[in-house]
């Protein structure tokens, strides 16, 4: 896998230098204590951060969820109700999940300024709006570049459910593009059948020996990765059970939910407790401009059980002070209730949820009108959310990364972190 | 007919802008261009006709090509590396001329040779580069440079590349290349291929005025979209525009008839453009970089060919983007050449005078200008002939060099530390990432390349006997079906090459599908553990070490001295020798084995899957 060394911004230029040589040596990099320089110990400390996004395809509705109006002309059929978090109300249809407001913020005040599905997604994923000519990194990729460990040879950016490879990391490199996984280990992690491990182990001790004696004359940066990603491969194999949920218990399933989202969360779980930096895990139909009412009591109750569930073992494992949780969706859907009892898209005025890592508990930033047509108090977009979500995982959003010579910005540079939000 | 653009400059810009005015772009119709500096081309000698230039009518490049870089180490107190050995000449050469490893007997036949002839070097360079198999090779060098595997379905990839193909096989000039690109419109069809440049990048204004300046000039003019660059003083806001107003008159269209995309052309619209910094407003004739600005003929505006409507492509009389292609190659273009000099150097230096390949500018030279310029200029004077400038390449000390800068005293404890310390060093400058402005150290050893996924592909079946295996079943095949005459074309070598690419294709796609990078920016090199899981259990390359006929196992297994089998194998995998220890080593794991055939394998893949393989050095 490629550089390990960050970015290469000065600070960080120094870091790559200290890892070599630690290498170079042929010591183990033993934790901290190697690495004298602050700037460089920060850095490894936010490689401990990990983040997981649910992603609400179609648009939630954010008066069903995170926003409710009861009792307004928009606010439809559903009652709000008090969460741990006092005077936080959130919708009726979200139940166990309020009494997880305590570790969860929420931001009330999004306008994205656009109701587009695939304008909104790329916007939310990407934290700029698209343009043509220009490819930015997704956030997953951005995390698993700048949050990858050393250790850990897993791949860092990780969708669930999905079976490819997907080509959404522009500049940082196919490395760092998204892996889709559906609860199996990843292809070729197997060893052939034909092959004893004991013959594994020969071979590879050869290999070994030869690239030792070719690295006596010629050996560079290049020829180090190659041969590391041997290394990593062959732990790979060992810790290809990560990808396989099947060996969760029965009780887990069940307490996720027997359907596909809960099992989607439960291999979430799976995967960030396995030091993987970015899980992205999808739940669709939410595009209601039909029974936006129905969809919604049915949907989402599935969405409170798993995620209620991965919010309260990720809590109790002692791994939300480490792991940034964020609920999103392309946009939100609209105040006004059309004809069909449908909402339609609505990006001027919407919410999403977030907790964990340096997220503040229990915070709500911004506000909308009485009856949710409006922001009305600290209105922010995807690139100002962008910004905090890494800001969350302890990353500089503001810094850039050196791609060939060529300085990337990790974050559109026009926008900041929700300071108030974080810890 | 106007079109707004708007959009935080921001957005566009990759760099730290803080500015969020609009950045505006006019396209006004109906106005003949008047802009103030009248064209007018400097006294420049005509090109010569590609076909008009004789190869061994040329002076020699690659003399001044080493004095130019001998005086540079000179200069520092560097000493240059060895020469290569013949047998590290001969895999290099191989690889970089024709993509693949040499076969074991080709490889004796040049060590015989070289022993002998002195002019083996030489002689084997021209014969490679005459070869089938180096169409092949540029075929997927040009592919990557001019579509950085973007795949795209406007023009079939199989059509595309037959194209390639064939314009490497004619040996066309470079400028013919990029002429036939420029200025295609994929309205005819057997004209069609080159409008793949346009057509699958949708012809969408920024991609293709972008990929213009990257591909063609080495230049990366997106962040002067929306103001004069910010940190990098040469890119203008007016070069952009320059380049972009060479195609602003073109558009889209789909024939109703086949629903093909082709492109039509207006004959009237200028543009515009206001820095979102300044506010200052701009208007450009179109004009590459700092060459004069091209005006219109007079009495052109709004004459067609044919008018466009709906259900006609329009066709103007006068063609801006013809001009481009005109523009583009016209001898005076020495940018033109210096990117492609910058790009074939780095094909065959494993590194480009100015790194990264699209960003050459004042403030990031050339490592070497004054060597830039020479291939440059003497590569006009060529006709543009990539060919030759290759082989000048590859004849000189430079690229002749061992690609180990360091004599190693293995024996002496102190030494080799000294060794490791350096190398380390080298490990840690030669990062691909770094923008560390290319030294001297560039010029002093080969460095090492690692292998393209096609390399890769090619080399392993050639290595494993995949390659002849075919060959020769499919000369069966014809020998049998068309008896004499069957039997003579099998031994054709174009209708080898062709054979065996169509044959194993589809093995190539796989190594490409696992090793190629996505998108249109290369970022260095790279190795993930996805990749070595394919080589370390992937079907494909197991299936190719079980000792069936004609397999590498097979035949070595029929060697029954230990000795001479590890001997053979190293010169098969890596075309060498082995060492003592080496030989040693192999021997003892070959005597000791219960299962001959599963030993074979296992030593056989520990060499192939070790870095000495992966690269080219």
């Amino acid at each position: 896998m490629k550089a390990r060394y960050a970015c290469g911004s000065s600070e960080h230029l120094m870091a790559r230098r200290q890892f070599l040589g630690t290498l170079a040596g042929g010591a183990v990099v033993g934790g901290l204590g190697a690495l004298t320089n602050p700037a460089v110990a920060g850095q490894i400390q936010s490689n401990q951060m990990r983040v997981v996004v649910l992603y609400l395809a179609g648009g939630v509705s954010q008066l069903e969820s995170w926003d409710p109006k009861p009792k307004t002309d928009t606010g439809g059929p559903f009652r709000a109700i008090p969460t741990s978090v006092p005077g936080v109300h959130i919708s009726e249809l979200l139940p166990k999940t309020a009494t997880h407001m305590d570790k969860l913020a929420l931001v009330r005040s999004i306008n994205t300024k656009n109701n587009d599905h695939g304008k909104g997604s790329y916007q939310m994923q990407y934290g700029r709006s698209q343009m043509p000519g220009t490819e930015y990194p997704h956030l997953g990729a951005v995390c698993a570049r700048a949050l990858e460990r050393a250790d850990n040879p897993l791949p860092g950016h990780i969708r669930v459910p999905g079976g490819s490879r997907g080509s959404d990391a522009a500049y940082l490199g196919p490395q760092y593009a998204s892996v889709g996984m559906n609860g199996k280990p990843p292809a070729n992690s197997e060893r052939a059948g034909s092959l004893t491990e004991a013959a594994d182990k020969l071979r590879n001790d050869f290999r070994r020996q030869a690239n030792d004696r070719f690295s006596l004359q010629r050996r560079t940066a290049s020829t180090d990765l190659y041969t590391q990603s041997y290394e990593q491969a062959l732990q790979l194999m060992e810790r290809r059970e990560v990808f396989d949920v099947t060996k969760e218990s029965e009780a887990d399933m069940d307490r996720y939910g027997r359907f596909d989202l809960g099992q989607h969360c439960l291999m979430a779980r799976r995967l960030l407790e396995n030091g993987i930096p970015f899980v992205q895990v999808q739940h669709s139909n939410y595009d209601t401009h039909n029974e936006n009412f129905n969809f919604h009591f049915e949907q989402l109750g599935e969405f409170d059980q798993a995620f209620s569930t991965l919010v309260g073992d990720l809590h109790d494992r002692g791994m939300l002070e480490t792991t940034l949780v964020v609920v999103m969706s392309e946009f939100g859907r609209t105040p006004k209730i059309n004809a069909r009892y449908g909402r339609d898209h609505w990006g001027s005025a919407w919410s999403v949820c977030l907790g964990g890592a340096k997220i503040q508990p229990g915070a709500v930033i911004g506000k909308t009108n009485e009856n949710g047509t409006k922001v009305i108090d600290r209105e922010v977009e995807h690139g100002d959310l962008f910004h905090t979500y890494l800001s969350a995982v302890g990353l500089d959003s503001g810094g850039a990364f050196d791609i060939g010579g060529r300085e990337q910005p990790m974050a559109d540079p026009s926008h900041a972190p929700i300071t108030e939000l974080l810890t | 007919m106007s079109r707004w653009l708007h959009q935080r400059a921001d957005d566009v810009c990759s760099l730290r802008c803080s500015v969020t005015a609009l950045c505006v772009v006019v396209a006004l119709a109906g106005k003949v261009a008047a802009f103030a500096d009248a064209p007018g081309r400097p006294d420049v000698p005509p090109l010569p006709e590609p076909a008009t230039v004789k190869q061994q009518d040329l002076p020699l490049l690659h003399p001044q090509i080493d004095a130019l870089v001998d005086a540079s180490l000179a200069a520092s107190g560097v000493s240059a590396a060895e020469p290569a050995s013949d047998g590290e000449f001969v895999r290099r050469i191989y690889l970089d001329l024709i993509g693949r490893v040499p076969g074991v007997d080709e490889t004796r036949e040049f060590l015989v040779d070289a022993a002998a002839n002195t002019d083996a070097r030489t002689q084997l360079i021209d014969r490679l580069l005459d070869s089938p198999e180096h169409v092949r090779r540029m075929q997927y060098v040009l592919d990557e440079m001019i579509m950085e595997r973007r795949g795209g379905a406007n023009v079939p990839d199989a059509e595309w590349k037959a194209w390639l193909r064939q314009s490497v096989a004619d040996n066309r000039s470079w400028s013919w290349i990029a002429n036939e690109i420029l200025s295609a419109d994929g309205a005819e069809t057997e004209k069609r291929p080159p409008a793949k440049f346009y057509l699958d990048r949708d012809f969408a204004s920024e991609v293709v005025t972008r990929d213009v300046g990257r591909v063609f000039l080495g230049v990366d003019l997106e962040c002067a979209q929306c103001h004069d660059h910010p940190n990098i003083e040469t890119y203008l806001q007016r070069h952009y525009y320059g380049i972009n107003a060479f195609l602003s008159r073109s558009y889209v269209f789909t024939d109703a008839k086949s629903k093909k995309k082709m492109l039509g052309e207006k004959a009237e619209g200028e543009v515009k453009f206001t820095s979102v910094f300044t506010s200052e407003e701009g208007g450009t004739a179109p004009r590459l970089l700092d060459l004069p600005p091209i005006a219109d003929p007079e009495g052109t505006a709004g004459e067609y060919v044919a008018k466009p409507d709906k259900t006609t492509r329009g066709v103007p009389k006068y063609s801006r983007r013809q001009q481009l292609a005109e523009q583009m190659t016209a001898p005076e273009n020495l940018d033109f050449r210096r990117n492609i000099a910058n790009r074939i150097w780095a094909l065959m230096a494993g590194r480009g005078l100015v790194e990264p390949l699209d960003v050459r500018h004042a403030g990031n030279p050339a490592a070497h200008p004054e060597l830039l310029s020479l291939l440059a200029e003497r590569l006009r004077d060529s006709g543009d002939d990539l060919r030759w400038l290759m082989r000048e390449i590859a004849l000189s000390n430079a690229y002749q060099r061992s690609s180990s800068p360091i004599e190693v005293e293995a024996s002496d404890a102190a030494d080799a530390q000294v060794v490791q310390a350096s190398l380390d060093e080298a490990a840690e400058t030669s990062d691909e990432g770094s923008s560390e402005p290319a030294a001297v150290a560039d010029f002093q050893a080969a460095r090492i390349k690692p292998l393209s996924p096609e390399q890769l592909a090619w080399s392993v079946m050639q290595v494993l006997g995949v390659t002849d295996r075919t060959l020769a079943a499919k000369q069966a095949e014809l020998a049998k079906k068309d008896g004499d005459a069957g039997a003579k074309k099998a031994d054709d070598p174009v209708w080898q090459e062709q054979m065996l690419g169509e044959a194993l294709k589809s093995n190539v796609d796989q190594f490409a599908a696992q090793f190629a990078g996505q998108g249109g920016q290369k970022t260095g090199f790279d190795a993930t553990a996805n990749q070595a899981l394919f080589l370390i259990n992937g079907s494909l390359v197991q299936g190719w070490l079980e000792p069936i006929s004609g397999s590498l196992t097979e035949r070595l297994l029929k060697i029954e001295d230990n000795g001479q089998l590890a001997d053979e194998l190293f010169l098969c995998v890596l075309g060498r020798q082995p060492n003592a220890e080496e030989a040693a080593e192999f021997q003892s794991v070959l005597g000791g084995a219960d299962d001959r055939t599963q030993a074979v394998k296992d030593l056989i893949w520990a060499l192939l899957a070790s870095a000495e393989f992966r690269f080219n050095h």
